[in-house]
């Protein structure tokens, strides 16, 4: 009785599973027809998006426009409201937790703010995910692969720092470390040289191109740093109320006719907001004089 | 007006099915963290934080309920010659009822306001979300270790402050009111069943479990900003006191039934 329910569960799987897949040559990531609604509000509104392989794809475009979001949807940390999400030619948007757990240890993910944990040492941060997965036989294959790991991000020697003592700078680097610290396919940035300076900036960059150099891997970078997106990418992508509006390399986004794009890339204000500013009056007659307060 | 009571309803059931399947989700990784060797450091360290530091706030508070008993109780008992039946009172309402409440209500506001502030921030800061991103569930690596650690240690928490509670009223009754120290511990004795001490260190099991759950569903679904990780704590421990008293008037019920059917023929059994 129990063995006849199973195979037909089984067979019921079988059956769901045998429209979720495409083929693999159309792209490491593959989204379909996206669409993500907090109640009524509509964040990504029908996306269409492939990711090449080993190659480099920056998402831009304003604040709050649903880059975070988008990049979440990669590895459904934030499930779609409808659409479909495949990951090397298959459907992943329908899995369960626990086999995506399997499919997102292929990931590495680097967090806006880091996302280290406060309570671990840099060394147990970075490795978290190993001791998570797998078991390692000797103590000191944990110390080689942290020194490793460290030394591909510039920061030998921070082993037993605590998250709290480190720069902004120093805890994206970490985090960096951590994301590579299962060889992932695919690494997800979210933000990576927000909140710094040009010169750590540029750092981030230089080691996200290495990385790629060194480890073949695809990105995928969220970011609205235009200086950064020029120099990492092989494709920019661009989003604006929740749909994809430039879609292509930077010569192509560089001399992209849409209004907004080049508002974007040029850091310039709109028109409609300039009149709204205007219209507002001045900052002195705005503010409150002593006469203005009865005593 | 009734569009109005019907959306409202539609967010309590909402609510009500999302911390029914986070309980169920966490008794399941709760259960499946007892049969893993591997998690048992992840159990060790919090029963260290939730247990071994707790105890002495536990142990102050039982000795004060103790003694304040003691002071509030002894004149009415003089007042009927009653005074060596002081221990009964005090022994049989600290082990029953006011030991396992108060520890369970210490144990809230100390415990269920760390783990929820703890879990809150790592939520806002997105360290939830890094656990996930890294393939790791969680409900087993956060949440299971906390619940297991505070079931296994409410009671033996319970059991201190029980003991300090009953020396504070020794104290007051024998060395400050000068009661006949046998004639206490005699009455005492007659008094309290095991059935009285088992009832108290039961409840806590229910106690440390819905202190835990509670306090970190709460901060697995606090919303972002201090103010609300600060409002989550406040929420956490509300719920938590409120589910006490629910479950302490519950099990009251429950156990005085199981007493009243079984307790007479326990010689028989």
């Amino acid at each position: 009785m129990i063995m006849a329910r199973r195979k037909k569960r089984k067979v019921k799987k079988e059956d769901e599973n045998s429209g979720s897949s495409i083929s693999d040559g159309d792209g490491i990531i593959v989204l379909k027809d996206l669409t993500k609604k907090f109640s009524d509000n509509v964040v990504l509104d029908n996306i269409s998006l492939t990711v090449e392989k080993g190659k480099t794809t920056v998402i831009i475009g304003p604040s709050g426009c649903g880059k975070t979001v988008l990049i979440k949807h990669l590895i459904l940390l934030l499930r779609p409201s409808s659409g479909e999400v495949y990951f090397k030619g298959r459907r992943i948007d329908n899995m369960n937790e626990i086999e995506l757990n399997k499919i997102r240890i292929r990931f590495g993910f680097l967090f806006q703010g880091g996302a280290l944990f406060d309570s671990l040492s840099v060394a147990d941060n970075i490795t978290f995910p190993i001791r998570q997965h797998f078991k390692i036989k000797h103590w000191n294959q944990y110390d080689e692969l942290v020194k490793n790991k460290l030394s591909m991000v510039g920061l030998e020697g921070f082993q037993s720092f605590y998250p709290s003592n480190l720069s902004g700078g120093q805890r994206k680097r970490v985090a960096l470390a951590r994301a590579i610290a299962l060889n992932p396919e695919v690494i997800l940035y979210d933000e990576p040289t927000t909140g710094l300076d040009p010169i750590r900036s540029d750092v981030i960059n230089e080691l996200i191109l290495k990385l790629q150099r060194e480890l073949g891997v695809t990105s995928v970078v969220v970011t609205h740093d235009m200086t950064s997106a020029y120099k990492i990418a092989d494709r920019i992508i661009m989003l604006h109320n929740g749909k994809i509006i430039a879609d292509g390399d930077d010569k192509h986004i560089r001399n992209h006719p849409h209004p907004v794009v080049q508002q974007f890339i040029h850091g310039q204000v709109n028109e409609d907001d300039l009149a709204v500013l205007r219209a507002s009056g001045t900052i002195f007659q705005t503010q409150f004089l002593p006469d203005d307060f009865e005593e | 007006m009734i569009e109005l009571v019907g959306a409202k309803a539609v967010v309590v059931a909402g609510n009500a099915g999302r911390f029914g399947r986070f309980v169920w989700q966490t008794m399941i990784a709760s259960a499946r963290s007892c049969a893993r060797t591997r998690t048992y450091p992840l159990i060790w360290a919090q029963m260290n934080i939730i247990g071994v530091r707790s105890v002495p706030i536990i142990m102050i508070t039982g000795a004060f309920v103790g003694m304040i008993l003691a002071v509030q109780a002894y004149d009415q008992l003089a007042s009927m010659g009653l005074e060596e039946r002081l221990g009964v009172l005090i022994n049989i309402s600290v082990v029953k009822e006011l030991g396992p409440v108060l520890a369970a209500v210490m144990l809230a506001g100390r415990v269920g306001g760390a783990l929820t502030a703890e879990l809150g921030t790592m939520n806002v800061t997105e360290q939830i979300d890094a656990v996930r991103s890294m393939g790791t569930d969680p409900i087993r690596y956060l949440v299971a270790p906390r619940v297991i650690a505070c079931l296994m240690l409410t009671p033996a928490l319970i059991i201190y402050g029980d003991l300090l509670g009953i020396l504070g009223g020794y104290f007051v009754g024998v060395i400050q009111f000068k009661i006949n120290s046998w004639a206490y511990w005699s009455f005492s004795a007659a008094g309290v069943e095991l059935w009285d001490v088992a009832v108290g260190v039961i409840k806590g099991f229910f106690f440390g479990a819905a202190i835990a759950v509670i306090s970190c569903y709460k901060g697995f679904t606090c919303r972002e900003g201090a103010h609300g990780v600060g409002q989550a704590c406040t929420e956490a421990f509300v719920a938590s006191f409120i589910s006490i008293l629910a479950l302490d008037y519950a099990l009251a019920v429950v156990f005085k039934a199981i007493y009243s059917t079984f307790w007479p023929i326990r010689s028989l059994v």
